[in-house]
């Protein structure tokens, strides 16, 4: 992987020297899980969870979106999810509702920056 | 404890990785690969059927938490109801461990719990570890019951040898007196069959009963004490050549007294004591000791029984044998030693039995 492309991504929230050594070094493999994650569903799960009002659901995909992006080394979007997993589970359901309008925007970044880097 | 020994030891079985996200799991995926068969699962549901299907066929499971259809929890529940986390090793891998679900976990038999982001060599490295200890254990456990199926073997070949030996020298003996082998092992038949099969055998267990036919075959071992003249004289005995042939009684017992690798089984007592006593009568008038009635044992009595109707119907060297009627006959009038009133009504109950031992 060119440096630009590691930049590119580095920029958008995607540590690629961490997420490389979790994947023993395979770029290949990479590459491939960063394109899979455009086509995770649970960002729009937790986003018509929010909007549904339906706590279970919201924390369910919060939970698994947050192990993805930690698996992931998106470190920023990690720690806005770790932060509303623990709001969810605090029962703080209106800070955790509130968390999306910071997630939804740092989501938006890593999907642009890896449609961009995997073109 | 089979559960997990059928199959090759050398290979330690396929590595289970139950994750409802893609992604978590081609990450282990890649990171396990080299050094197992990897399954994968996508939901708990799965996963459990997967390894109660075939638990032999995996070495450890890594388990997310947070799953549709069934948690990790509910997954680890069902394995420790079916006593399968003893066996199989169980890791959880979870993005947050909260102190109730750790204490839940490792309640319920979980490995070890790994947080998510995974560090490639701290997974790699403790999930090694546990599985290379189950393995080890499980080689431990089949060279335990390999060893045990080995010695189990040697001592059952060694019981046959001891009782082949004791057949051996008391077919020696009787050899003697022109008897065969035959003689010897009718004896203990007979013997068997009277404490097997009537009420004379209560109280003795299968062990018990298989020790005293085992001795009845060494009655006549002090016969090896007579002098030939005396043991195989063709005529009647002056009184003191019986009372000389009286001494294979006492000269039986001191012999087996002697053994000491005798003494210290089981078998002794009985063998020692019919050796001494099948000459006695219910009457008090037989020899060396005068017993009278109960006072002589019931194996005695029955091994005295034994050897008279065995002498009556088979032919020996003084005389031919008598019909099986006439032999009846002269047990039941006492004419060839007095025996006791049950003794008797258990002979003639099994006696038919005894006889088939004849028409072989």
């Amino acid at each position: 992987m060119d440096e630009l492309r590691k930049q590119a991504l580095a920029a958008a929230g995607v540590d690629v020297d961490a997420a490389l050594a979790r994947m023993m070094g395979s770029e290949a493999l990479l590459l491939r899980l960063l394109k899979k994650f455009l086509d995770d569903q649970n960002f729009s799960k937790l986003q018509a969870a929010v909007s549904a009002g339906d706590q279970e659901a919201a924390l369910a995909a919060s939970h698994t979106l947050k192990g993805v992006c930690g698996n992931l080394s998106m470190p920023a979007l990690f720690d806005l999810l770790t932060r509303q997993v623990a709001a969810f589970r605090a029962g703080d359901w209106e800070g955790a509702a509130a968390l999306l309008a910071e997630i939804a925007p740092a989501y938006a970044r890593v999907v642009d920056a890896i449609r961009e880097a995997c073109a | 404890m089979d559960m997990l020994s059928p199959g090759d030891v050398s290979a330690p079985g396929s590595l289970l990785i139950v994750d409802d996200d893609a992604i978590n799991r081609a990450i282990l995926d890649n990171l396990f690969a080299p050094f197992y068969p990897i399954e994968e699962a996508e939901d708990g549901d799965e996963g459990l059927a997967r390894i109660l299907a075939r638990p032999e066929r995996f070495c450890a499971v890594l388990l997310d938490v947070v799953m549709p259809r069934m948690s990790g929890l509910e997954v680890l529940e069902r394995l420790r109801e079916s006593a399968l986390t003893e066996k199989l090793p169980v890791f959880l891998i979870t993005a947050e461990a909260s102190d109730e679900n750790m204490r839940r976990a490792y309640d319920l038999g979980v490995m070890d719990v790994i947080s998510k982001p995974v560090v490639p060599y701290i997974v790699l490295k403790r999930v090694q570890s546990v599985i290379e200890l189950f393995q080890a254990r499980k080689r431990l456990r089949r060279t335990v019951k390999s060893q045990q199926t080995e010695l189990l073997a040697q001592a059952e070949k060694i019981i046959r040898l001891n009782q082949g030996m004791i057949e051996a020298l008391s077919t020696a003996i009787e050899f003697r007196s022109e008897e065969s082998g035959d003689h010897v092992r009718r004896i203990h038949d007979i013997t068997w069959n009277l404490l097997t099969y009537t009420p004379l055998g209560d109280g003795l267990d299968d062990e018990a009963i298989h020790q005293i036919a085992l001795a009845s075959i060494m009655h006549d071992v002090g016969k090896i004490a007579i002098p030939d003249a005396i043991l195989n004289k063709p005529g009647k005995l002056t009184a003191e050549e019986y009372a000389i042939m009286k001494t294979h009684t006492t000269q039986g017992a001191l012999l087996l007294e002697r053994i000491p690798q005798l003494r210290e089984t089981g078998l002794y007592a009985y063998a020692a004591d019919i050796a001494r006593h099948h000459h006695e009568r219910w009457d008090g008038r037989g020899y060396p000791d005068g017993l009278r009635g109960d006072e002589i044992s019931v194996w005695a009595q029955a091994v005295s029984l034994a050897d008279v109707y065995d002498a009556l119907i088979n032919k020996r060297v003084y005389k031919a044998a008598f019909s099986r009627e006439r032999a009846l006959e002269m047990i039941r009038n006492g004419d060839c030693g007095v025996f006791g009133p049950r003794l008797l009504d258990c002979f003639f109950a099994v006696e038919e039995r005894l006889f088939s031992l004849y028409r072989r």
